[in-house]
């Protein structure tokens, strides 16, 4: 009955299976005497040091119920608990006579820490103590039931649905499990899987009901930094990377409204602080992940998305980009590539594009390739969805790293001259004379999004930013690029060090004769804001 | 951009707008306490929201001897407990298991063998809440708690 086994098969029988009603009579009953028993034994003085005599006489009991003879009544008896759990805090939570959150918490908590306690020590104590495979298999078991439970509740009651007695459970069985004991050490790495892949189950798209609570749980310290400090770091990066992918996607549709929701609003503010946690205590995730992230942050984040763009490895010092005559090309780093954890190559569809595309980048031929480009990054023809994000971000990147690696093969570097006339800059050349507005707009926000700490890729993109600029044969192209990069400026901080970089190489070279187009002064608001930045770069003031 | 909500996204909506009226609160992501901090209440601005640096040791060992019994007894199974016991035991305070309460040497102990000492001892009563003082009493090592708190 359960598809696959392993803790994913777990998983999914619990979620499964929490959806069965057909219980042996007198089944209810008895877990429903066991579970009060469990609570008084819990809080009695004499359960011993973490419950330790309380379970032991428990299980004697269970024993006596017949509840531990089949994998099935364990699994029911699990069910039903659970359901008794919630259905005791929803009676709490609608008592009239209860006013203070405080009271009502105690009451709820009184039940919920004893069922906690209890899973705990279960899973604990399932099978010989070197057996992990079986306690880890009961804990998936029991998330899932956790899991299958919450999505019917919420599914159920819709507007009625409250987060509470699930956030409880979910977050002190996680701390129950994160205590420091042999046991549970030796499974901690399928302990954080299993969580991880709850909360995925989880994901506010899923049940919006929960997102806070879930936001409060991703975000947690212990369960943040357990995943991303203390797990074999590929593993719980990769996870807790899909666990946020999972709540920008969420976010995305809302943020591109102008006019936020207030449930939007806090949901959005919560996510900020997360990133800024991030962004102090591990930028190197930041960094590594920053294309996924980006590809589905909504285009007009901005400060959402600096926040990622400015993170960086934290043994790099950033040369100030206001010093003058900063050398830029003289730097050390400029020539190693950053690490990027997304298949990117992959991103490229259909696979015939991705050939045409390679024979281009190869010889340069035939030119229809540039002329057909545009109808094969368009999707649609409703405005402001016309575009295939994903795979601009993917074709700007590849075509950009081809580019890096064809002029490395040439035993240059890439700098202004170096990138010019070759199949690569042709593609980055018709793209920005050749798309609508929207088009160009997002072409030009995928070469932004590498404009970050001093590596190979931000001073390519860099020089192509400003290349494309310099060669640009409307007004139209130039103003455009300077939209892109003065929006990601007026922002608040962070900013990007190569946004910064580029702007300001803009803004005072000569060669580019910035100050000689209309689009400057345009509006007065908008020369006085060049003024102003113009000012902060050429006279520096002390930070 | 015009709203083109689709009817999961509006779905969503509605129930995110009951949610955030039932956020969770700090105490749903910590232990239960039966005494010290419950619900957040609306301070004015001049009141402190956070003391500085209060994680530390030498914070600790500036605090009254009062202070500290408070904190281990009402704050348990928290670090601020671990540090007010540690605190304590600089101070020359020693806890005994059975009675669980706090004694401390009055005078050099009359006897002391290697399973007992015995003489007059400070110790704090928590349910008078006061210091008293204990003429002839038998302190059995069995119930000193001489963990090394690191």
């Amino acid at each position: 009955r359960a598809p696959g086994s392993g803790p994913i098969g777990m998983m999914y029988s619990g979620i499964t299976q929490a959806r069965e009603f057909d219980d042996p009579p007198g089944l209810y009953e008895k877990t429903e005497f066991l579970l009060r028993e469990w609570v008084t034994m819990y809080h009695s003085p004499k359960a011993g040091k973490d419950s330790t005599n309380a379970f032991s006489l428990f299980v004697h009991q269970m024993n006596l119920q017949g509840i531990l003879k089949t994998d099935e009544l364990i699994t029911r008896f699990f069910r039903l608990s659970t359901e008794m759990c919630v259905d005791l805090s929803y009676r709490v939570l609608m008592d009239q006579n209860l006013k203070s959150p405080t009271v009502i918490r105690a009451k709820c908590f009184h039940t919920l820490d004893a069922y906690v306690r209890l899973i705990a020590l279960l899973v604990k104590h399932s099978g010989d103590n070197n057996n992990t495979v079986t306690k880890v298999n009961l804990l998936n078991k029991v998330l899932g039931i956790v899991t299958g439970v919450l999505l019917q509740d919420q599914e159920l009651r819709g507007v009625e649905f409250q987060q509470l007695p699930y956030h409880r459970i979910f977050i002190m069985l996680f701390l129950e499990l994160s205590a420091p004991e042999a046991v549970l050490e030796a499974i901690n790495p399928q302990i954080l899987t299993a969580f991880c892949n709850t909360l995925y189950y989880l994901r506010p798209q899923k049940a919006p009901g929960f997102a806070y609570a879930w936001l409060e749980l991703v975000s947690h310290r212990v369960f943040l930094g357990r995943v991303l400090a203390l797990s074999p770091a590929q593993k719980g990066w990769t996870m807790y990377a899909q666990l946020l992918v999972s709540l920008f996607k969420f976010l995305a549709p809302f943020l591109r409204n102008v006019e936020l929701a207030a449930p939007i609003q806090l949901l959005y503010k919560g996510t900020l602080r997360v990133l800024l946690v991030l962004l102090h205590d591990f930028p190197e995730f930041l960094c590594d992940y920053h294309y996924g992230f980006c590809d589905v942050i909504a285009p007009n984040c901005i400060q959402m998305r600096n926040l990622i763009l400015s993170a960086f490895p934290r043994n790099m010092r950033l040369p100030d980009p206001f010093t003058p005559n900063l050398k830029v090309d003289l730097l050390p780093e400029i020539t190693q590539a950053p690490r990027i954890l997304a298949n990117f190559n992959n991103l490229i569809q259909p696979p015939s594009f991705k050939k045409d595309l390679d024979s281009y980048i190869k010889t340069r031929a035939p030119v229809t390739f540039l002329s057909e480009l545009r109808t094969s990054l368009q999707v649609s023809n409703e405005p402001g969805m016309r575009y295939n994000i994903p795979l601009i971000n993917a074709l700007v990147l590849y075509v950009g790293t081809q580019a890096i690696q064809y002029i490395q093969n040439k035993g240059n570097t890439p700098n202004m001259s170096t990138i010019t006339h070759s199949s690569h800059m042709d593609i980055f050349q018709n793209l920005a004379v050749d798309s609508d507005t929207e088009g160009r707009y997002l072409f030009l926000n995928a070469i932004a999004n590498q404009l970050r700490y001093p590596n190979s890729h931000t001073h390519y993109f860099s020089c192509t930013l400003l290349y494309l600029f310099a060669e640009a044969n409307t007004e139209a192209i130039q103003e455009q690029i300077t939209r892109v990069l003065l929006e990601r400026l007026i922002v608040n901080r962070p900013h990007p060090w190569g946004l910064l970089i580029t702007f300001i190489e803009l803004i005072k070279n000569q060669n580019f004769k910035f100050w000689n187009h209309e689009f400057v002064r345009c509006a007065p608001e908008i020369e006085k804001l060049f003024e102003s930045v113009a000012r902060s770069c050429m006279h520096p003031k002390p930070s | 951009p015009q709203n083109s909500f689709t009817s999961e996204q509006k779905q969503s909506m509605n129930i995110l707008e009951v949610a955030c009226k039932r956020l969770p609160l700090p105490i749903d992501s910590q232990r239960c306490r039966h005494l010290g901090p419950g619900a957040p209440y609306q301070t004015p601005d001049y009141y402190p929201s956070s003391a500085p640096k209060c994680n530390t040791m030498e914070f600790f060992q500036r605090l009254s001897t009062e202070t500290l019994f408070f904190i281990f007894y009402f704050l348990q199974g928290t670090k601020a407990q671990y540090f007010a016991a540690k605190a304590l035991k600089t101070k020359s305070w020693r806890f005994h298991t059975m009675f669980m309460m706090w004694f401390q040497r009055h005078e050099e102990p009359k006897t002391i063998t290697d399973d007992f000492e015995q003489g007059t001892y400070v110790y704090f009563d928590f349910e008078k809440w006061t210091q008293r003082k204990k003429e002839g009493f038998t302190f059995e090592y069995k119930y000193l708690e001489d963990k090394d708190l690191n």
